[in-house]
């Protein structure tokens, strides 16, 4: 069993993309493909690392407002090219049957015989033929780099301003709304530039140009054939379109039950063996697949209704042509050749119109995409700097609340008229149960959110006051479920800043205790983290988030619950740890271990949204409230209180 | 897979079925035989639809002879009726539209047929891989990753099945060129061959062309999934990515993800820059021979002016054979790889089955044992080894252990997910060998540590064991396990859907409805794999005093991972590298022993056994 190939390399989503041809990717290369894959990577350029600047405000460009038309003539010198020869090829592809009557009026009918013209006539489809291949590779090219320029362009633009939202869309929104954004609607937009904008004028053209070249030949004629071609095609491709737009609809949600059912069946193994669930799962499982291959049968049937049925619209219209064109030659109303190229035009007529039909689809597609796509360039970010907000200068880090109020919601207060101030270098502890509204007076000294009466300042400077990449670069946070980026290990403890040397990072590393680990990775510092770090354990991940934020060097450093998951055995690797990363800091530990609230200079109980103690260990134990009591079942127990202090993470934690 | 062979077992109380069975079982299953080649061995699935498979392959090529025959019809009325009039126009017009009407109805008839054996094939085979899936043992999934078994049945199942859709209709279109070849040739045998030309150029730039599509589309796949891991980072991470203000190396991380996307659609559109055009002007390049041929031959007098036209369809028809053959090879390399996968699947074999003539285990006193047992995962070292425990008839024994001991394993064991390596491991005196493996699990409930709930409804989930259980008992269960209350103040009470697809429930809920789930079967033998993921004190409490009155009437066997927990046992047996070194109550333990001490210091350990 095992990974096929590549490993992490194809880390990430993949999906399973319902519309898409099947054979598209699931994880791992699939071995057939493996040569022609690894062949193309030798191509592709090493990565050459971006150093753009990025400012919290946006500026002219990225304030426009999004739309299809702007997005196209972002390249307009490409864009003109691809129009110019989208018309070159529209019209060269569709000179051979008039050459073919040519050659057939003036080179073969009896009494008209002549080589040369044959020769000539074919000469010159070659020509065309030739022009409209070499238009049609270039058309192709141009357009495909038009599309990608614009949608890197349009992929950065949309990030940078997801960058510069606060962190309350990131809770209020959710994720896959947000990857939808970045990733589908992009790519929908990416086909339309690519493919559907060049066919829908190609097309379209075409049949303008079929349609004047059958005038110019007989205007009856054409205006016959025109009226038995065009309107049944349309309303049959119309039909088939919303008919199989239908069946896959119901196929995408057949193959997502199916999927549903499998996953879990094979996740839940263990349950559904130790409940004897096999026979009733693969009833289950029939049932889900049946409903699957129903509505494959459907489109399946839809399919074979409209094959063969615009094939027999098109038989029809030929042997009424030939009745009535027929009877024009008869009549010497019409050549010959005439006729034959008619018959080769008329053909060309079912094409154009299946695609336009079907590109009118993406169009709509796309179009939706637009308009999301701005609903969220339009998003305004709900904590943003005043205009020409000074940059916050280096910092003490006395840190002051006064008399804040606070709600994620403006109706619900979850912290009332909190007041308090550190002292430069102080380490502050909060402890009391989850949802007291810790976590927030933790959000609110990052200037994750701005409060809703009182400030909040650093060194006497209001918060909403100072520029907030610059108030940030001073602060670190290590939130209680660590978070590792794909990358190395080196990558992770780097995160902060660009400029870490090597020995910084190895006094880091040796600082914080990750030494022992990192010497039992394979590949050292450079070890890659596979799956946001799941190889390791919770704890080492802790460790790493903490060199992190000591390699980040802050004035002032917010502990979120960062070390509730280190080992206990391991309880001196703990402190060693804290001393190195609070030495000479101001510190405001969210302490989930009493051990850990013990270590600081002072302890503040917070509870409903209020501070209800405050002192040191000794002070708040002499007075016997909240904390003493805590305390005490602790040290009976030998047990951590955290299950006492935190009910239940998951409401407040992403 | 010879248990998938029969027809649906006759309900047994030891397999809970209360679905509907809407679509039937598959009829066959694959030819067991390894040797044969992949396609051979799907015969027995496709055999069972032989009649509309061949309907539709007889269809198909009637329909395709029947479109052959209208140029041919054109070319003569432009000759025959129209050049030199001898024949009357509408003889042709009349023909040509009952041939059309026919084609129509027989193209239909055959590509709803041949749809409908290939989405039935489908079907069995989904069908069968997960039916012998599900009675695969833990061995297997030990070393297979789900993922790749979800993948496995879905892209692998699907290219197979796009093969035996397409295969059939290529080649009968085959069959077609050769009959429209012979009409070509039949009206002239030299202008038949210079028109075909082109065909075997056209071909190799088809097959050249797949070749270098599939794997560009890979990389683009692969471009756009590491933007997005970026962008996932970015919003899993935002809080990291904030704190340290470093949102402008996350735009710099996408932008060089995106440019490479952006290469790669670059790329994409060069490749099929180079062969679009090539293919799609190639039957153009036809035309003009025929043009200039043709003509010359006209002017000879060997060739009517209705061949030009004739043969401009014929080239139409030719062309999408040729064309589609590339895809066919490739269709085909892809399907034999993706068939291979799916035999590495089936043709595993269950390890742990009934012995012949096992009988149902039925639990009377209710005791177990373990003896002498030795046991490793694979090949891997022994995890247990000279492990003997004895549990009493309504004894509760807690497993205390380090990370590794092999608590988890023995309650494994217990279950008969897997067999011993040596020793024997029993339950009121029968080997679990000698019984019936569904009896056990049917007698034997387990709470896992990490309770995995299904995108069903609460009630559901608790009666996953009884799926007809009436809402009293669920109810009742959920009572015991001290979820009724929560349960009460959800949206839809019973009704919630949980799950990935549902309500999402905390660790601590998810851990009671788990223990309804096992008490709801009520089974004489309990086996409580602790949960090492906070739970609340108080909940904790409720749970336990719920459990305590349980577990007082059925022999228990817990692996305790905190202090509350041994507090339920009688006896607690202290584990070390796979072997029980110390057995007794949790306080002369605690009295004698340093080591077991020492343990339950640790005892939160957060690292957990992963198997």
């Amino acid at each position: 069993m095992g990974w096929g190939g590549g490993g992490g390399f194809w880390g990430g989503g993949g999906g399973f993309g319902g519309t898409r041809p099947a054979g598209m990717p699931f994880g791992g290369i699939p071995s057939e493909l493996q040569e022609g894959v690894d062949a193309i990577l030798k191509e592709e350029p090493p990565s050459a690392p971006y150093d753009m600047a990025f400012t919290m405000e946006p500026d002219a460009a990225e304030r426009q407002r999004l739309t299809l038309w702007k997005l196209l003539t972002q390249h307009p010198r490409l864009l003109a090219w691809c129009t110019i020869l989208v018309i070159i090829v529209a019209t060269t592809s569709q000179v051979g049957p008039a050459l073919i009557e040519y050659a057939i009026n003036h080179g073969m009918l009896p009494g008209h015989h002549s080589v040369r013209v044959i020769i000539v006539a074919a000469a010159a489809y070659l020509v065309v033929t030739i022009i409209s291949a070499l238009g049609q590779r270039s058309q192709v090219r141009a357009s495909g780099r038009l599309a990608s320029a614009v949608m890197h362009e349009l992929r950065i633009r949309v990030f940078r301003h997801l960058q510069r939202l606060s962190l309350s869309f990131f809770t209020e929104e959710k994720a896959g709304v947000i990857m939808t954004r970045m990733t589908s609607d992009i790519e929908n937009l990416q086909q339309l530039l690519q493919d559907g904008l060049n066919q829908f004028a190609l097309q379209g053209l075409t049949m303008v140009v079929i349609t004047i070249i059958l005038f110019f030949m007989n205007p009856l004629l054409a205006a016959i054939t025109v009226a038995m071609v065009v309107p049944p095609l349309f309303a049959a491709s119309w039909w088939f379109h919303r008919a199989s737009e239908r069946g896959y609809e119901r196929v995408r949600n057949g193959i997502a039950g199916v999927l549903t059912h499998l996953s879990e069946s094979l996740q839940g193994i263990r349950v559904v063996s130790a409940h004897n669930r096999q026979i009733h799962n693969a009833i289950e499982h029939r049932n889900v697949v049946g409903e699957y291959r129903d509505a494959n049968v459907y489109t399946g049937q839809v399919n074979a209704i409209y094959g063969p049925g615009s094939q027999l619209i098109g038989f029809l219209v030929q042997a009424l042509l030939l009745a009535i064109g027929g009877s024009m030659v008869l009549h010497h109303h019409l050549s010959v050749g005439a006729l034959v190229a008619y018959f080769l035009y008329v053909n060309r007529f079912f094409q154009p119109i299946q695609l336009l039909v079907q590109q009118y689809n993406a169009l709509q597609q796309s179009q939706s995409s637009i308009v999301k796509l701005r609903t969220l360039l339009e998003t305004q970010p709900e904590v943003v700097d005043i205009p020409d907000a000074p940059a916050l200068a280096p910092i003490n880090g006395e840190i002051r609340f006064d008399h804040v109020d606070f709600g994620y919601r403006p109706d619900r207060l979850v912290l009332h008229d909190v007041s308090f101030s550190i002292a430069p270098g102080e380490t502050i502890a909060l402890v009391g149960p989850t949802g007291g509204g810790k976590s927030t007076i933790a959000k609110l000294i990052t200037r994750f959110y701005d409060p809703t009466y009182g400030t909040i300042s650093i060194d006497g400077h209001d918060l909403r006051k100072v520029e907030q990449l610059s108030l940030r670069r001073q602060l670190g946070v290590v939130p209680q479920e660590p978070f590792l980026f794909a990358g190395t290990i080196r990558d992770n403890l780097t995160f902060p800043r660009d400029d870490i040397s090597e020995d910084e990072l190895n006094l880091a590393i040796d600082r914080v205790g990750l030494r022992e680990m990192i010497d039992r990775l394979p590949d050292g510092v450079d070890t890659a983290v596979h799956e946001r770090g799941q190889s390791l354990s919770t704890g080492e991940r802790q460790l790493l988030a903490l060199g992190r934020a000591f390699l980040a060097n802050p004035r002032v450093l917010v502990l979120d619950e960062a070390t509730s998951s280190l080992d206990l055995q391991s309880e001196g690797a703990v402190e060693r740890a804290l001393d190195a990363i609070l030495e000479q800091r101001t510190a405001i530990l969210i302490a989930h271990r009493l051990s850990t609230a013990q270590r600081a200079d002072r302890i503040m109980v917070v509870q409903g949204g209020r501070i209800t103690e405050e002192g040191s260990h000794e002070a708040l134990m002499a007075e016997e409230g909240r904390y003493a009591d805590l305390f005490n079942t602790w040290q009976q127990t030998g047990e951590s209180p955290a299950s006492s202090l935190d009910a239940d993470l998951s409401n407040e934690t992403r | 897979m010879r248990a998938t062979t029969e027809q649906d077992r006759s309900p047994s109380p030891l397999f809970p079925v209360s679905a509907t069975t809407t679509y039937r079982r598959p009829k066959a299953t694959v030819d067991p035989d390894t040797s044969k080649s992949w396609w051979k061995r799907f015969i027995p699935i496709v055999a069972t639809r032989r009649v509309p498979f061949i309907a539709a392959l007889v269809f198909s090529g009637i329909s395709l002879v029947l479109q052959v025959l209208i140029p041919n019809l054109l070319n003569q009325a432009i000759d025959r009726s129209i050049v030199t009039p001898s024949v009357p126009l509408s003889h042709y017009v009349t023909e040509i539209i009952w041939i059309a009407v026919a084609a129509g109805i027989v193209g239909y008839l055959s590509r709803w047929l041949l749809f409908r054996t290939a989405y039935d094939f489908e079907y069995d085979v989904r069908n069968l891989l997960f039916e012998h899936m599900s009675l695969l043992s833990f061995s297997f999934y030990d070393r297979a990753q789900t993922g790749q078994l979800i993948s496995r049945a879905n892209s692998d199942i699907r290219s197979i099945q796009l093969y035996t859709t397409f295969a059939p209709m290529i080649l009968v279109q085959c069959a077609v060129a050769v009959v429209a070849f012979g009409f070509m040739l039949s009206i002239s045998v030299p202008l038949a061959l210079i028109a075909m030309a082109t065909m075997p150029v056209l071909f190799w730039i088809g097959v050249r062309m797949r070749k270098v599509m599939f794997p560009i589309s890979w990389v683009i796949q692969a471009r756009l999934a590491d933007v997005a891991t970026t962008v996932d980072e970015s919003i899993n991470g935002v809080r990291v990515i904030k704190s340290f203000a470093r949102e402008g190396r996350q735009v710099n991380t996408l932008a060089d993800a995106s440019e490479k996307v952006a290469w790669s659609y670059t790329k994409d559109a060069d490749i099929r820059a180079r062969y679009t055009p090539a293919i799609q002007n190639l039957p153009q390049i036809s035309l003009v021979l025929v043009l200039i041929f043709g003509g010359i031959m006209v002017i000879n007098g060997h060739l009517g002016i209705g061949a030009i036209l004739a043969f401009n369809a014929y080239l139409v028809i030719l062309q999408a054979p040729f064309m589609m053959l590339g895809m066919l090879v490739m269709m085909g390399q892809r399907a034999a790889a993706s068939a291979d996968r799916i035999f590495e699947i089936l043709d595993v074999e269950a390890d742990i089955t009934d012995r012949p003539g096992a009988v149902d285990l039925v639990v009377t006193e209710g005791t177990a044992a373990f003896s002498g047992v030795r046991f490793a995962y694979g090949d891997g070292p022994d995890v247990l080894h000279d492990f003997t425990i004895n549990i009493a008839e309504g004894e509760t024994l807690a497993l205390v252990g380090r990370t590794g001991s092999g608590k988890s394993t023995a309650a494994k064991l217990l279950m008969r997910f897997y067999d011993p390596t040596e020793g024997s491991v029993s339950i009121d005196g029968h080997h679990l060998r000698d019984v019936t493996v569904a009896s056990v699990r049917n007698q034997v409930g387990i709470v896992l540590d990490e309770p995995f709930l299904f995108s069903a409804t609460i009630a559901e989930n608790i009666a996953y064991g009884q799926p007809d259980a009436s809402r009293e008992a669920v109810i009742a269960a959920a009572t015991a396990a001290n979820a009724a209350e929560f349960i009460d103040k959800l949206p839809q009470g019973y009704d919630t859907v949980v799950g990935e697809r549902g309500y999402t429930l905390s660790g601590g809920q998810r851990q009671r409805i788990a223990i309804a789930r096992t008490l709801l079967v009520n089974p004489p033998i309990l086996i409580l794999d602790d949960a090492t993921s906070a739970i609340d004190v108080q909940v904790e409490q409720s749970i336990h005093e719920a459990l305590h009155e349980l577990l007082d009437k059925r022999t228990t066997l817990i692996i305790a991972h905190r202090l509350s927990t041994i507090a339920l046992a009688d006896r607690v047996a202290l584990l070390r590298d796979g072997t029980v070194v110390a057995i007794g109550t949790h306080e002369s333990l605690m009295a004698s022993n340093d080591e077991y001490r020492s343990v339950l210091a640790a005892i939160e350990s957060p690292v957990e056994e992963s198997i």
